[in-house]
Parts: structure tokens; sequence; C-alpha cells
């Protein structure tokens, strides 16, 4: 029953996720609550367009962000120094469009994803490419590379986060927590031997 | 309480669990309750899917390569995009107004395919594409531009302005912000300006199309003092030589207008006849629709540029049309129309 819905998020909202993450991390002085923030503001989106879908999402959006950064600031009275001026230029919802900062274009997102889909491991980039390039089911995947499908699914899974944190620009901070733990259980093993 | 990137993560979890084809009712039931449980789930999920169904573009660039054999990391994306004949990795047959360097052609050619051609800097330059070509072609001012098929255009920087002549065909401007240098597009006599945008500009003869989207972009005529249109994202604009029409669409389905850049075309209850001429644009050999009754028929979804024969199997299976091919051309006609 919210397939309607559904739809309308993924087609009319997701579009504007860069501009949103932008828009959060420019007056939001804390990296670490942008995830947050992006949450919260889409929950309350969906919340209300069960009622009522709005004509124009991108400012919409924005409003309900800047309300939240607000709502966070008073609540928690802890207010950054540096933060005060953001909290009135909040005031005024300005949209990016015209900075040179920009929407990703198809074309840049499509070669994001191509370096996305070259940096996994092999035996995991290996599986994407089948899967997702050639169609093939994870069953089908499973049997030509000799693995089994629960293996197969994890590979899938853990290149569908890649290549959805290049597409949704989330690369820098996601790479660095997997590397790291690969990296260490590589050095462990090594000592090892 | 869950943190947004746990929920994230659970949220990957379903997608790769539910792409994996063992999918049963009990893994239906407890994946429903899941997103009935808190709508920043809901969210999570369809932020995630989302992403996830745009990465099928990747599928461009399996074009033309056998399903189950992986080229390795950074071989593939020399990867046309747009046939199948391996001798034309390097589509943009690349030809330059001086005909002293005539020699140097070839290399060019090459350059396309390796990024060398920035270094070479004549003041002038032209770019073309043959029938069913495409190229992407980085300028000196940290521009890109993109030509689809059939198209030629003409390129001067200078230090104060930067002029593309489209001279035919179509072309996809990404421009890099310079406000000391505008970026002027002269195509059948409009001139369009930008000054750091995307947009793209097809042009038949005097006639041009304009989409932008992003930023904004003028339009106005070349000479004289004819009307100025200002177009931001979304607009698309069709010019003839006296009049000029605005559509307002969203920056989302402008961007689909132009779904060529990445080998394929998007019809959304296209008429035949329109998605036969687009496709017409890749071919030699065109479509030809011998039934005028055709015409009604509407056309949704997306087809690669290169398969105009998996475009006219599609309209044959699917719409029970009657083909009749030469060498020459493709008919199409209804079923029993008799000859």
């Amino acid at each position: 029953m919210d397939e309607p819905l559904h739809s309308w998020f993924k087609r009319e909202v997701m579009i504007h996720d860069e501009a949103l993450t932008r828009y959060l991390r420019r007056h939001w002085p804390h990296p670490e609550d942008i995830h947050d923030l992006r949450q919260e503001t889409y929950v309350r989106l969906f919340e209300s367009a069960r009622t009522h879908i709005p004509d124009a999402v991108r400012p919409f959006i924005f409003v309900i962000a800047r309300s939240l950064m607000a709502d966070r600031i008073r609540r928690q009275r802890i207010v950054a120094i540096d933060s005060t001026g953001d909290l009135e230029a909040l005031n005024v919802v300005v949209d990016d469009r015209p900075s040179p900062e920009r929407d990703t274009t198809a074309h840049q997102a499509l070669r994001r994803l191509a370096e996305a889909l070259d940096c996994l491991p092999a035996k995991c980039r290996e599986v994407v490419w089948m899967r997702r390039i050639d169609d093939l089911s994870q069953k089908e995947v499973a049997a030509r590379l000799g693995l089994s499908e629960k293996t197969v699914e994890g590979h899938v899974t853990k290149g569908m986060k890649r290549l959805t944190d290049a597409i949704l620009g989330e690369i820098e901070s996601s790479e660095k927590q997997t590397t790291g733990r690969e990296g260490g259980q590589r050095d462990g093993k090594q000592q090892r031997d | 309480m869950e943190s947004s990137k746990e929920i994230e993560e659970r949220a990957l979890a379903w997608l790769g669990k539910r792409d994996s084809g063992r999918w049963s009712e009990a893994d239906e039931a407890e994946f429903a309750e899941w997103l009935r449980a808190d709508t920043a789930h809901r969210v999570a999920f369809l932020r995630r899917e989302a992403a996830w169904e745009y990465s099928a573009r990747l599928k461009a660039f399996g074009v033309g390569r056998k399903p189950g054999v992986v080229p390795p990391p950074g071989e593939w994306r020399i990867s046309p995009f747009f046939d199948r004949r391996p001798a034309s990795a390097v589509r943009a047959a690349l030809k330059r107004s001086a005909p002293k360097i005539a020699a140097v052609a070839a290399a060019v050619l090459l350059a396309v395919g390796v990024g060398l051609y920035q270094k070479m800097k004549p003041t002038a330059e032209a770019y073309s594409t043959p029938v069913g070509g495409f190229a992407s072609i980085p300028l000196r001012d940290g521009s890109t531009i993109m030509l689809n098929t059939d198209s030629m255009v003409r390129v001067a920087l200078t230090e104060k302005e930067r002029r593309i002549e489209l001279e035919a065909g179509e072309v996809f401007f990404n421009v890099a912000k310079d406000p000391s240098r505008p970026f002027l597009v002269e195509a059948g006599g409009r001139r369009i300006v930008a000054v750091g945008t995307q947009f793209s500009v097809r042009r038949s003869g005097t006639d041009i199309e304009v989409v932008v989207t992003d930023g904004k972009v003028r339009v106005e005529p070349k000479f004289g003092h004819g009307r100025a249109e200002l177009l931001t994202a979304g607009a698309v604009v069709h010019t003839t030589q006296n009049s000029l029409l605005v559509q307002k669409k969203t920056p989302h389905e402008a961007d689909e207008e132009l779904s060529w850049r990445t080998g394929y075309l998007t019809f959304d209850e296209t008429a035949l006849t329109d998605a036969v001429a687009e496709f017409n644009r890749y071919t030699r050999r065109p479509i030809i629709v011998d039934d005028p009754r055709l015409s009604a028929l509407r056309i949704t979804g997306t087809f690669s540029a290169s398969r105009v024969g998996d475009f006219v199997e599609l309209l044959k299976n699917g719409f029970g049309l009657q083909i009749n091919e030469s060498d020459k051309e493709i008919h199409l006609n209804s079923k029993g129309s008799g000859d």
C-alpha cells in the first residue's frame, strides 16, 4: 500500500540527496551528526508525505532540515560559538544551485560508480560484475565461481554497500572503516606466520 | 537505540538478501515488519535501494562483452558505449581545421582514448562523431563536452571568451565556472550563454533544442536585438527561426532527456514514430514506419542505442508488428496489412 510513496521517494526525493547532505554539512558544525540529521529529515518528510505529497520537494527538504538543526541547538543548549551565526543563517533557506559545487550529473555518477567497482576486492568485484552487469542470478554466479550462495550474497551485499556509497557520496568515511578492519586482520595473520 | 548507521547496515543486508533469490514468505513477512517498525528503517532502505537501482547504469559498460567474463580493473572503461566492434574502441573521428596538421590526425585519434589531446594547443579545434558514434572530450578550461551521434563542433578558447560553434548534431556541455570568460554556444542563428552550468544543444538545420540540467543559461539571437530568454535547470527549449517554446520539467526529467550520454535511449509513452526517429539517428540502416496507424503506438522503456535489432525484435514480439528487413532499411507494418 506504500508502493506509490516508495517510488515517489526514490524518484522525487533521492535526486536531492546530495544537495541535502551538502546543506547539512554547511550549516551543522559536527560532521558526525550529519548521517542522523539526514535520516531524520527523510523520516519527517516521509511521514508528512503520507498525508500530503509536497509540490515542491527540494525547498521542503531544506525547511525540514533547518528546523531539525534549530531544534537540536535549542534542545541541547550547547550552542557552539561558531554555530550561532549559522542558526541565523538557517532562517533563510538558500538553495545552492548556482554555486560551483553542483549536483552530480549522470555522467559523473557513472564514472564514480565505475571507479568504485574497480576498487572492490577482486572476488567481490567479480561477483558484482556478474550479478549487476551480466545480470546472472546470485545462484548462477555461485555455480560459476564455485562459491556457496551464502558467500555470494555476502559479496553482493558488500558490493552494494560500496557502490551505493559511491553514488550517495559517502566514500570517504565508510572506506576508512572497512579497510582499517581488513588491514588489521591481515596484519594479525602475518605475525602468526 | 539503533543509530542511523546501524539502520543502514540492516537495510543493506535486506537488500542483499532479497537480491539472492532465496526469499521466502517468512522473509517477506519479517522484512515488512521491519519496515513497519520505524519510518527510519523505511527511508534508509529506500535510499539504498534507489542508489542500487541507479547502479544498473553500469550495464552500459557490459554492452558487447561476453557474460561471465570479467575484464580486469581499469581496462574495461574504454569499452565503447555505442556499438560492439572492437576496432571502434576509439570512436571519435577527430578532424582538424588546419590541413597541415592532418599528419597527426591518427595520433589525435588515438589520443582521445588515452587523454593526451589536452597537451595539444591549437586555437580552434573541430571535433566530430560519425553516425552511431559518441565522444567525451575534456577542454583545456576544465569543461567537458560530450558529442552524440553524427555531430560536429568547433571550439575556440580565447582569453576573453569560450566560443563553441555547433555545426550539426547534439552536444552536452559541462561548463567549468569562469566568470571572466563566458561560454558561448552558437547554433542555427541563436547563441546560448553560460557561465558555469550543464546543458545540451541539439541542432537540426536552423532549429535547435536546448536542455538545461543545471544552473542557468541564456538563449539569445546571434545577431540583432531579439528577445533573450533566461533558462534554469529543467528547462527544455525548442526554437525555430522565429519562435521559441519553453517547457518546464524537473531537473531529473531533463536529465532523462539526455540519457544518450550513458548509451541508452529512454522513452516514456513516446509515440512509435518519435522513438523510431530517435533510433534512426544512430544507424545507417533506418527504420521506416510504413503503416501510419502504427504511430498511435506508445513506447516506454530504456534501450541500448546501439542495438536497433533488439528494439525491432521487441516491436515484433511485443506489439506483433511485421518486420521486413533489407540491406538498406527496416520496414515496420501492422500484421496482416497485406503486402
